[in-house]
């Protein structure tokens, strides 16, 4: 074991690359424990309950790590119907034209779902592949999409993107359901390179131009993805200093293969697992994009050494992402395990900034510090607030009281001790606890553990994973 | 109200230049200029705010700003066509529509002003894409992902030292978020309702008090995590921020007086937030209905009423707080209506059309010429004045940005706007 650690207030650029890409392993210093546990369930997935933590310790957390990216489920995660659960419901809202139900429905997979990281990265996919309900207006072609996403979360980047290139709902919303050969459209060969695979800056406008040609007789008939020959322009093709391409898939092959693609890719997972609060170098980055290229483009490989990097486990990375409204209701949900009205938590969670299904332009949601701002901070308390109050919500089928007293807690600063060690960073301050003791202590009975809540939500560290 | 002037009839000093040039004519340079903008003092730019009013759908311009002594108008909408002796007249050509009686009012303070002839080449009359092209100043080929004010927010937050995370720009209903705001890696908020900026529950359960939080504030600085630095800086602007709304909603008169319409809401939220004196510089509403194919005259009377009078709330309650220096509202449609009219009594999609500003101090209460009713292009009135000179206007004199870099090309201000800082 290497004897050099990874300090918790080390900047980025002092921290050796191979040293953060290690697999983490517990030691005297650094014990593989509930706070750890609860880290890798924020990050991985979103928060779990106080037994799912503890069923989580009991394991080797390299162990955790490669069922979660196996996409099989930890102990404690179960839920035996919950496929045909989802299934049933995607039924009834396809049935309906309604594109928030379908939001509804993506909302019960993560709260339910026993392998959390998938409906993760389906999120993160989604936000990569940014697609809006409100211009594709389908539902039955969103939910397909996100199918799509879901089935190649953990898979192989080159299917996922030769994928995504041909689906309806995304073609839709870059205008490109039809490239003809007379006038190419450059729009989706411009977001394939800049916004998909390589980021800006890593082609020029004549690569753009020619990959726009590689798509042409690409169209959509009834709701299908259909090459029209008489469309394409067959003329030869240049892109990215490779001199023939044919066709369209060959052209993504073409653009898979810059070397640009693997950092861009890696970069973007590093931000949404690890911090977007500081940016690593591209040298930091190599062992994840080495890693990316030499397993064909593995998403589970990158992601699996991201989550179970010293990086992440040895205590560097608490606290150094903000949640996003989907994590933060979520996690809070599924902690508690709450259940509610689904229509009201959709609307509520676009009231703070995620829409699931609705992002709010091609690149997606911009993450980290944007999700904090005077409107949405009063808005994910009052999320919280509002929660609690709705008559629908239930805690392990019960009130919120009932829940907080079955798991032991008497009073008011015992559960904010409970709540912090699930659910928060780090400790409450003194200020804080002090608060806490005088101001519901002696509340009523029924009150005392929501109103503590309601308190907790409006903390500044309820925002940080 | 004030009755003591006719407000069929009144006549200023500024519109004697107007009259004295015939419709249609190409503006002479100099007495454009030659109008001096005597606004007040201006107060630190950084404190202005722009209010925009959208109206979607295609305003009909001709039916707002209404060129009564032209007989083509009568000509061309036989059925359509405001009665001579109906029109609020401002001068020997022009009137308003009788239903904006608010709005002459404000003519009349000078805290109005009237762009004519407002549009763009080559004019697309498709509603998104003319729309589009309003908010991203592109054409559909070229890419128009992001808005005009969108870029701005973009320019200016890179510019601040982004001490405040108040968005610059708030976009009040609950329509989707208007192009206009959008850019990447802007944020901009829609509000439907101001309770969104109310903390629920009691304050007990909420923050602790004042000296709790400058507690943390203090032991948060040692811990040396910015990021949670930054979030409790920013919950206790957001604090203040909501503490300062509840002081404006629990004055006894803070509401106004305002119509009980759809904009007559929105335009109160807006006042409400800026006398609780938000960090925004930017208010983005809409109001939609102005796409009049069939029976017009009731459904635009009722539209332009709407308009005018939630108009004449807003300024009112402003020049009551003594803001009226300080926030300008630009009132625009994504075009005008075609001049002649359908057979459903209505009009169709057209191109040209008049623009709107109001506030501060306008002097000028035209600018620029009555595009000619017999010169169309294919049926519609001519542009003269291409909207994003308007909006290169207001990034520099009003908002205090470059216009180049956030239009990202050069437009000819509109200097006869009198906005200069």
């Amino acid at each position: 074991m290497n004897s050099k650690s990874i300090s918790s207030t080390m900047r980025l650029e002092d921290i050796d690359a191979n040293l953060a890409w290690q697999a983490w392993e517990p030691s005297q210093e650094e014990p593989w424990d509930l706070r750890r546990a609860a880290l890798l369930h924020r990050r991985s997935g979103f928060a779990a309950t106080a037994e799912q933590l503890r069923a989580t310790v009991a394991i080797r957390p390299d162990e955790v790590v490669a069922k979660m990216v196996q996409g099989e489920p930890n102990p404690s995660f179960e839920m035996d119907s919950f496929e045909s659960d989802s299934v049933d419901l995607a039924k009834s809202v396809l049935a309906t034209s309604d594109t928030k139900q379908l939001a509804s429905w993506w909302l019960h997979r993560m709260l339910n779902t026993p392998t959390p990281l998938v409906e993760k990265m389906t999120l993160f996919w989604h936000g990569h592949f940014a697609t809006g309900a409100e211009k594709v207006l389908d539902v039955e072609l969103m939910h397909t999409q996100n199918q799509l996403l879901r089935q190649n979360a953990l898979g192989d980047f080159r299917n996922l993107a030769q994928g995504i290139a041909k689906d309806p709902a995304m073609l839709i919303y870059l205008d490109s359901i039809s490239n003809r050969k007379a006038h190419a459209n450059e729009n989706f060969a411009r977001e394939l390179m800049e916004l998909f695979c390589l980021g800006e800056g890593n082609y020029t406008e004549a690569d753009v131009q020619q990959l726009a040609k590689c798509f042409t007789g690409w169209e959509i008939r009834r709701k299908q993805f259909r090459f029209n020959p008489y469309q394409h322009d067959d003329s030869t093709k240049s892109i990215l200093g490779q001199p023939v391409i044919e066709s369209g898939e060959s052209a993504i092959d073409c653009v898979l293969a810059s070397p640009h693609m693997p950092r861009f890719i890696v970069r973007k997972l590093f931000r949404f697992f690890m911090t977007e609060d500081a940016e690593p170098s591209d040298a930091f980055l190599a062992p994840l994009a080495e890693r990316f290229a030499q397993t064909n483009y593995s998403i589970a490989s990158v992601v699996q050494m991201i989550l179970g990097s010293r990086l992440m486990l040895s205590g560097w990375s608490i606290g150094r992402k903000v949640r996003s409204p989907v994590e933060l209701a979520v996690g809070w949900m599924r902690t508690l395990n709450c259940s509610t009205n689904l229509g009201f938590l959709a609307d509520r969670l676009k009231t703070i900034g995620q829409a699931v299904l609705f992002p709010p332009n091609v690149k997606g949601w911009e993450g980290g510090r944007a999700w904090i701002n005077s409107s949405t901070l009063v808005g994910r308390a009052n999320l919280i607030y509002e929660l609690i109050q709705n008559e629908m919500t239930r805690f392990d089928r019960g009130t919120f009281q009932e829940f907080v007293k079955n798991n032991n807690v008497s009073d008011s600063v015992q559960f904010s001790n409970w709540f912090a060690n699930h659910f928060f960073v780090e400790e409450l301050s003194i200020a804080e606890k002090d608060h806490i003791q005088r101001s519901f202590k002696a509340s009523s009975p029924d009150r005392w553990a929501s109103q503590t809540m309601i308190y907790l939500a409006s903390r500044p560290k309820i925002h940080l994973s | 109200m004030n009755n003591r002037i006719n407000r069929r009839t009144f006549t200023s000093a500024s519109f004697q230049g107007a009259a004295a040039l015939a419709i249609g004519a190409a503006a002479p340079q100099g007495w454009l200029q030659s109008l001096a903008a005597n606004l007040h003092a201006q107060p630190n730019s950084r404190e202005r705010v722009l209010v925009v009013i959208q109206l979607s759908g295609g305003n009909d311009g001709l039916n707002t700003v209404i060129p009564y002594s032209n007989e083509l108008y009568y000509k061309s909408r036989p059925k359509l066509a405001i009665p001579k002796d109906e029109v609020i007249k401002f001068n020997a050509e022009l009137g308003m529509h009788p239903s904006l009686r608010g709005v002459a009012d404000l003519i009349e303070s000078k805290q109005f002003c009237v762009l004519q002839g407002v549009g763009y080449p080559n004019p697309n009359r498709s509603h998104f894409e003319s729309m589009d092209i309003w908010h991203s100043c592109q054409r559909k080929d070229a890419r128009g992902t992001e808005g005009w004010l969108g870029r701005y927010f973009s320019l200016s937050s890179q510019l601040a030292n982004a001490d405040t995370t108040d968005s610059l720009g708030l976009h009040l209903g609950s329509e989707q978020l208007p192009l206009a705001l959008v850019a990447r890696g802007v944020q901009t908020p829609s509000l439907s309702s101001i309770d969104q900026l109310r903390w629920k529950g009691k304050p007990e359960e909420n923050m602790a008090g004042k000296e709790e939080m400058e507690l943390e504030k203090k032991s948060a600085a040692t811990t040396e995590n910015s990021l949670l630095d930054f979030v409790s800086a920013s919950t206790s602007a957001a604090i203040q921020a909501s503490e300062r709304l509840e002081k404006a909603l629990a004055s006894p008169d803070s509401a106004g007086d305002f119509p009980n319409s759809q904009l007559g809401e929105k335009l109160k939220l807006v006042s409400r937030l800026l006398l609780a004196d938000l960090n925004t510089k930017v208010y983005y509403v809409t109001l939609d209905g102005f796409d009049t194919h069939a029976n017009q005259l009731l459904a635009h009377a009722g539209l332009m009423r709407q308009w005018s009078e939630a108009l004449s709330a807003f300024h009112k309650r402003l020049n009551s707080a003594g803001l009226q220096d300080r926030v300008l509202v630009l009132t625009f449609s994504e075009f005008g209506r075609r001049v002649a009219e359908n057979a459903s009594q209505g009009t169709d999609h057209g191109a040209a059309a008049p623009a709107f500003l109001s506030g501060p101090k306008l002097e000028n209460s035209v600018i620029g010429t009555q595009p000619s009713l017999s010169d169309l292009d294919d049926g519609d009135l001519k542009y003269h004045t291409d909207f994003r000179r308007l909006y290169a206007t207001l990034i520099e004199d009003w908002l205090g940005a470059s216009s180049k870099q956030v239009l990202a090309s050069e437009y000819a201000k509109l200097d006869e706007l009198g906005l200069n800082a």
